[in-house]
């Protein structure tokens, strides 16, 4: 055991000293000096004696004397009174602990040079401290001239009063910031969705804030839309809707009356049924329409090309997809109700539209049929002009009656013909307007047809995709084979929706799926 | 084949004379004077004659008015006579601690704590001019190669404190140097022709041996001084009444035992090999009839067993305890199965004992005890091959034989307050060194490094010993204790850097550093020598939160542990 | 020994219930409050500050502080906690951007390095008190030094006179004698290098005659004694050198926590 290691040394005479920074350089000979280097590392020692001068009884000048501990040298001290023997000083060697203190040092230095040339430089600087990529609407060139922060293209600025300044500003902006670096009692009870002072920054591009009910409170931009979250800014969720609709005491604060939404947390389990459900509202149109017999009639002719007819042939989607084009009479009616009058001549028809164009139609019923002459190059265009009208004559009687009978004709049957664009016998059917108009009669010329009304959108505040739902059949929403009123509307009710949009049915069913927040369109300027 | 044995020459009785100068004219003077002119030379074996005792024990000092002999609270090794002259002692009140070169007690106030912040990065040890100095109302002056302290104004000492004259013929200090108990008084010189007879305790002790009429006297003195104030300290005696206890004082015997000087010399031997436990002076033997209670003054002794053919030891007991009190009181309850002592008591260094008869034991100490406080009945082993008692046993184990032998080896029982570091839990970080320096000057005042046992290491720190050599001979008082067996404390401000305490001291924990001056370069006297001071561990007395160096061990490696008796290390052990 | 065993479950018991009491806290109310970040930041703060002190206390031992043992247990356990803090803070989420993921890797390394001094606490005294003997660190040159020369005059001395010894000498130890060596292989407790030197030397034994044997074993024990010294070296070295990792690494983290706290003080929705 004893011959592990060398035997131990214990000195006698010097105490070890670790609290020194500094050890004589010859220490690692075992020859270290009494006197140790000073504080700063210098070595002290000078010459091998300090000389005294020795002034005996009667002298006046005295004599350097030698004072060297072995004994006085042959030489003795040089006449200026120093020890003509000097010593060579050694290195002294700093301790472990000077380096610890040397690194300790170099790392605080290289800190704080590194977050100064960091933050000092623009470009450098946003990259460094930015906690994550900002959406590519708010980054990039586009928008740094937009928001008029021209340091380099640097958008920090555009947003955060701080990201305009160097390190100097962010400390002042720091030190105003609200709430402040100790305010806890703020911590411990700021409310959520507070509108800050970041939100004036985005009010300077977007419109102030715009609430989807004027008794809701204000809430922070920042509370919804979080920005840093990567190139697309992340998607509002259920939650930020929550925030209020899942809330029993902001919901009664909010609304007054008895027209109110109650609180809502999911779709498929607590969003109210459709309002037009609930409260039973029917379609003021007075056009008078029956989806049940055109889908299902079979007295319904089939579509030129042999179709049969289906809710694709009078409802298209307009251009954007989303809703259907409004049903008109010209695209979609006229094909099979032609407007003849004339059961030989199917190839006039009324016009449509205007009362006064069809009463001015029947009256110069003779012109008409002169234009059909020239058009269809019949040689004697008198003659056949003639034998037209003594056939409306026969059958009508007069003029007059032809006009009551085109507005005010109700019956739902008429003379077949054969027309020529559908196929199948089929009869063209158009007894007159009031079939499907409301006809009343003025005091002024011709009847008047209320202008036909048709609402083009049941649930104003949820926006619909028809194109996203282009894989559903119609029928699985729109009961219209079974509507015989036009009064009826054909709008699925909640749980038909909730159907796919739900956790069970699979598909997405956010709040932001139909509804939106702000109320006008977000537009930048 | 084994090395030679290195060969010393056995240390002699008189290598080293008290006195080189004593002449065989004084030797003379002294044997036509009282107490020597009665002693019977005849009674004094050839090889320790009177006349050769009184040449190389003794000496013959001159004191002028005023200097002081002895300190109060001083630890001394010699009696003196007054041959010539006059001296007094002082009584009441004691003497101011600065006239006897103590350092002021009290801790460091709130500034000069603060002011250790910057201990750092300042030079070790350094001194302004103006604490170098004694006290106001001493003064030093030097003679051939010693250095007399004297009180500058004598008059109002005299004034103030209570004294009695001592003339011719009054001896004084024995009790000191026989018992290594402290000085209990102040004594100075009052005349200047005094002239004082220095014995040391070797010489007294065998002119006790020899000379009935000295011992008797000796005792008296003893008995009526010292003797009585004890007997009322030690619990064996608190049930006796006060007849009882001078019954018992009369009858007591005290006897010292081993070598005074145990402490460098024992090392020299140890070093070569040549100590043994079985070669330390026997006070009682194993098997022999228990002649009486021995109870232990001071001093330490080692308690061991038969064992093989070896002796086994199994504790060692310190001041304060007693040893064959069990046997004893065994007998006396049960006087048909006497027994014999169970264990042998050796001096280890020295012991001073004071010996209770047994008669006086049976007829007077053990009637007046309650039944609790009987030690129990000892269980006679019929195979002498059995373990010892429990008690004795239980102490062996808890520490280890290992470190029990490591610590009387070296003698480190002798420590109130010794360094222990656990080297299993200790990192080297040498907080504990930067901690003591930082409290002292920027002078770590101990090595963090020494002998080990295991993973046990006792540093080379001071361990304020229960018998302090490195006390001996001071000429100034810097060294002394803060208490009665309190904290060994230099006063850096007396110390003239004779080196007596760092010569002294068998552990060489004490170790002379350059004193210096603001600008770190060494304080010289007129010869251009480096003023050094003595320095050593002074378990930061000045300090509040006490020892710095246990506070500071982040680990809790290091422990000032009293070892005197081997309760706390055991304690510390089982931690 | 049981006062280190009290102390462990002690120390346990605090930072179980105070990892369970702040985990319930962050379930309860890290959604609830909007600022929360900001509290945990600096409850954070508070907690690193606290380690800190540990260090400032090292340095004034002369005041009446407490006990640096139980210093160092309170920093102990609080850096466990704060580690949980740290977590807390961010959410359980990683850092993003520059400036954060350097912070937090500072942070890491912190943590980390102490755990390994605190590894190295535990561990390494032991293997230095069983390997036997105590070599003063600052020492430990003065004694290679001693060595080398024994050895050299004993190998290359003028009275040496031993061919074979010498060349051995020359070849395979003076390099071991030179400096330092082994210290990873020390480090992971490998006999190897002893073993190797010592089964070199006894095969020298047998183009030796009795004399050479004597130096043989001599230099046997100074191998062993120089072997010694290197592994005390390495350890010790060890359990130095974790500081250097600690607390200059400390320091920058406390530079990029500042510059952190007014970053998020300055950049938040409230500055202005």
């Amino acid at each position: 055991m004893s011959e592990q290691l060398p035997s131990p040394d214990f000195d006698t005479q010097n105490y070890a000293r670790p609290n020194q920074n500094w050890i004589c350089g010859h220490a690692c000979e075992g020859n270290a000096c009494r006197q140790g280097p000073d504080a700063k590392g210098r070595c002290r020692v000078t010459a091998e004696c300090k000389p005294i001068l020795q002034i005996n009884p009667g002298e006046t000048k005295g004599r350097w004397r030698c004072t060297r501990p072995g004994g006085e040298c042959e030489s003795g001290p040089l006449p200026d009174g120093s020890c003509c023997r000097p010593v060579a000083k050694c290195s002294p060697v700093p301790t472990l602990r000077v380096w610890r203190g040397r690194a300790t040092l170099v790392v605080i230095a290289a800190s704080c040079a590194m977050l100064l040339i960091l933050l000092g430089n623009p470009p450098w600087r946003n990259q460094f401290i930015s906690p994550g990529e900002i959406s590519r609407t708010h980054s990039g060139a586009a928008f740094a001239a937009l928001a008029a922060t021209n340091h380099l293209n640097q958008n920090c600025g555009a947003c955060h009063v701080a990201g305009n300044s160097g390190p100097h500003g962010m400390v002042k902006a720091a030190w105003r910031a609200e709430p402040g670096f100790f305010a806890f009692h703020k911590f411990l009870a700021a409310p959520a969705g507070e509108v800050t002072a970041i939100d004036e920054s985005c009010e300077q591009c977007h419109v102030a804030h715009n609430f989807h009910h004027p008794n809701a409170a204000a809430i922070s931009c920042s509370f919804c839309h979080a920005e840093h979250q990567g190139k697309m800014m992340a998607a509002t969720t259920d939650a930020n809707c929550n925030f209020c609709h899942g809330d029993t005491a902001k919901m009664a604060a909010a609304h007054v009356g008895n027209n109110f939404t109650p609180v809502i947390h999911h779709f498929a389990d607590d969003h109210p049924q459709f309002r037009f459900i609930t409260e039973h509202l029917h379609d003021p149109d007075t056009l008078k329409f029956n989806h049940a017999l055109h889908l299902t009639g079979a007295t319904i002719p089939n579509l030129p090309g042999g179709a049969k007819l289906d809710c694709a042939f009078c409802h298209s989607p307009d251009v954007a997809g989303a809703f259907m084009k409004p049903v008109n009479f010209e695209d979609n009616c006229r094909v099979c109700h032609s407007l003849q009058f004339d059961p030989a001549t199917p190839q006039l028809a009324l016009p449509h539209g205007s009362a006064e164009y069809v009463s001015a139609f029947l009256r110069s019923l003779p012109k008409q049929y002169a234009d059909l002459a020239t058009k269809e190059n019949q040689t004697d265009e008198n003659g056949f002009v003639q034998q037209k009208l003594a056939a409306l004559r026969a059958q009508f009687g007069s003029g007059e009656e032809l006009e009551r009978r085109v507005f005010f004709s109700t019956a739902t049957l008429g003379p077949e013909t054969q027309i020529g664009t559908l196929s199948g016998g089929t009869r063209a059917l158009f007894p007159g307007c009031a079939l499907c108009h409301e006809v009343k009669n003025s005091s002024s010329g011709s009847p008047e047809i209320t202008k036909p009304v048709m609402p083009e959108r049941w649930l104003a505040q949820a926006k619909f995709n028809h194109a996203k739902h282009a894989s559903i059949a119609c029928a699985q929403c729109h009961d219209a084979v079974h509507s015989r009123d036009t009064a009826d509307i054909l709008l699925p009710a909640k749980e038909t929706c909730a159907t796919c949009h739900s956790p069970r049915g699979g598909v997405v069913d956010t709040c932001a799926t139909c509804h939106t927040f702000h109320n006008a369109l977000v537009v930048a300027r | 084949m084994p090395a030679a044995p290195t060969i010393l020459e056995r240390p002699q009785r008189w290598d080293a004379a008290f006195d080189a100068g004593m002449t065989d004219t004084d030797v003379g003077r002294l044997l036509a004077t009282a107490p020597f002119s009665e002693m019977d030379a005849e009674k004094f074996p050839k090889r320790t004659p009177l006349r050769e005792i009184l040449r190389n024990d003794t000496r013959i000092l001159k004191f002028r008015k005023g200097e002081i002999i002895v300190r109060q609270g001083d630890y001394g090794t010699s009696a003196f006579l007054i041959l010539k002259g006059a001296s007094r002692v002082v009584l009441k009140p004691d003497l101011a601690p600065s006239l006897l070169g103590r350092q002021a007690p009290g801790k460091k106030g709130v500034f000069r704590t603060l002011a250790q912040l910057w201990n750092g990065s300042r030079p070790p040890e350094i001194f302004s001019r103006s604490q170098l100095r004694q006290a106001a109302g001493l003064g030093a002056r030097q003679t051939k190669n010693e250095v007399r302290v004297f009180l500058q104004d004598l008059p109002r000492v005299l004034n103030e404190h209570r004294t009695e004259r001592m003339t011719a013929g009054d001896l004084f200090g024995e009790i000191a140097a026989l018992s290594r108990m402290p000085r209990t008084a102040t004594i100075f010189a009052d005349s200047d022709d005094a002239e004082l007879f220095e014995i040391r305790w070797q010489g007294l002790r065998d002119l006790m041996k020899y000379d009935d009429a000295l011992r008797a006297h000796i005792n008296k003195i003893y008995r009526e001084r010292a003797l009585a104030s004890y007997l009322r300290a030690t619990p064996m005696f608190q049930h006796l009444t006060e007849e009882q206890l001078e019954r018992v004082a009369a009858q007591i015997e005290f006897a010292t035992y081993g070598d005074y000087d145990w402490s460098g010399e024992y090392k020299r031997l140890a070093q070569a090999g040549t100590v043994r436990p079985e070669k330390e002076p026997v006070i009682v033997q194993e098997g022999d009839y228990p002649n009486g209670a021995v109870l232990l003054r001071a001093g330490f002794a080692r308690l061991s067993q038969k064992f093989g053919g070896g002796e086994r030891t199994l504790n060692y007991i310190g001041a304060g305890q007693i040893f064959g009190l069990q046997e004893i009181a065994h007998n006396w309850r049960t006087p048909d199965a006497p027994v014999n002592s169970q264990f042998t008591l050796r001096a280890i260094g020295y012991a001073h004992l004071l010996i209770v008869p047994t008669r006086v034991m049976e007829e007077i100490v053990l009637p007046s005890l309650p039944k609790d406080e009987l030690p129990a009945p000892i269980e006679v082993a019929q195979d002498e091959r059995d373990s010892p008692p429990a008690a004795e046993n239980g102490v062996r184990e808890k520490v280890g034989a290992e470190v029990l032998e490591f610590l009387t080896e070296n003698r480190f029982f002798n420590g109130t307050a010794s360094m222990v570091i656990d080297l299993d839990r200790c990192t080297r970080c040498d907080d504990c060194v930067r901690a003591c320096a930082s409290t002292h000057d920027n002078n770590p005042r101990f090595l963090r490094h020494g002998p080990a046992a295991g993973s046990l290491m006792v540093a080379n720190a001071c361990m304020h010993c229960a018998d302090p050599v490195c006390m001996i001979g001071c000429p100034t008082g810097a060294i002394h204790r803060e208490s009665f067996a309190g904290q060994v404390v230099i006063n850096p401000d007396t110390c003239i850097g004779c080196k007596a305490c760092f010569n002294n001291c068998p552990y060489d924990a004490i170790r002379m550093v350059e004193i210096r001056d603001a600008n770190g370069e060494f304080m010289v006297d007129q010869e251009m020598k480096p003023i050094a001071k003595a320095t050593k561990c002074d378990l930061c007395v000045e300090n509040h939160g006490g020892p710095a160096c246990e506070r500071a061990c982040p680990h809790g490696a290091l422990s000032r542990l009293n070892l005197n008796n081997l309760d706390a290390l055991a304690k510390w052990l089982k931690l | 020994m049981k006062r280190f065993r009290r102390q462990f479950f002690l120390g346990m018991f605090a930072l179980i219930t105070a990892t369970v009491g702040a985990l319930w806290l962050h379930v309860k109310f890290s959604q609830a409050l909007p600022d929360y970040a900001f509290l945990t930041g600096w409850i954070l703060f508070a907690a690193m500050l606290g380690l800190t002190f540990f260090n400032a206390r090292k340095k004034l031992p002369f005041l009446s502080l407490g006990r640096a043992e139980t210093w160092l247990q309170i920093h102990i356990y609080l850096g466990f906690f704060t580690v949980a803090l740290f977590l807390i803070h961010l959410n359980f989420r990683g850092p993003h951007g520059w400036f954060e993921v350097t912070l937090a890797w500072l942070f890491a390394l912190v943590s980390a390095s102490g755990v390994v001094g605190l590894v190295f606490s535990r561990t390494l005294p032991r293997r230095l008190a069983a390997r036997g003997g105590e070599a003063i660190f600052e020492k430990i040159p003065v004694l290679r030094h001693a060595l080398k020369t024994e050895a050299e005059n004993l190998a290359l001395g003028a009275d040496a006179k031993s061919p074979v010894i010498a060349e051995f000498y020359t070849k395979r130890l003076a390099a071991f004698f030179a400096g330092p060596k082994n210290l990873w292989l020390h480090f992971v407790e490998s006999r190897r290098p002893l073993n190797a030197l010592a089964a070199e030397l006894d095969d020298l034994r047998r183009f030796a005659n009795d004399a050479e044997r004597e130096k043989i074993a001599k230099l046997a024990t100074l191998v062993r004694q120089k072997d010694g010294l290197d592994y005390h070296r390495s350890l010790q070295l060890a359990l130095k050198l974790w500081l250097f990792v600690h607390i200059p690494l400390t320091y920058g983290l406390l530079v990029f926590t500042a510059l952190h706290v007014v970053l998020v003080f300055g950049f938040s929705g409230g500055a202005r």
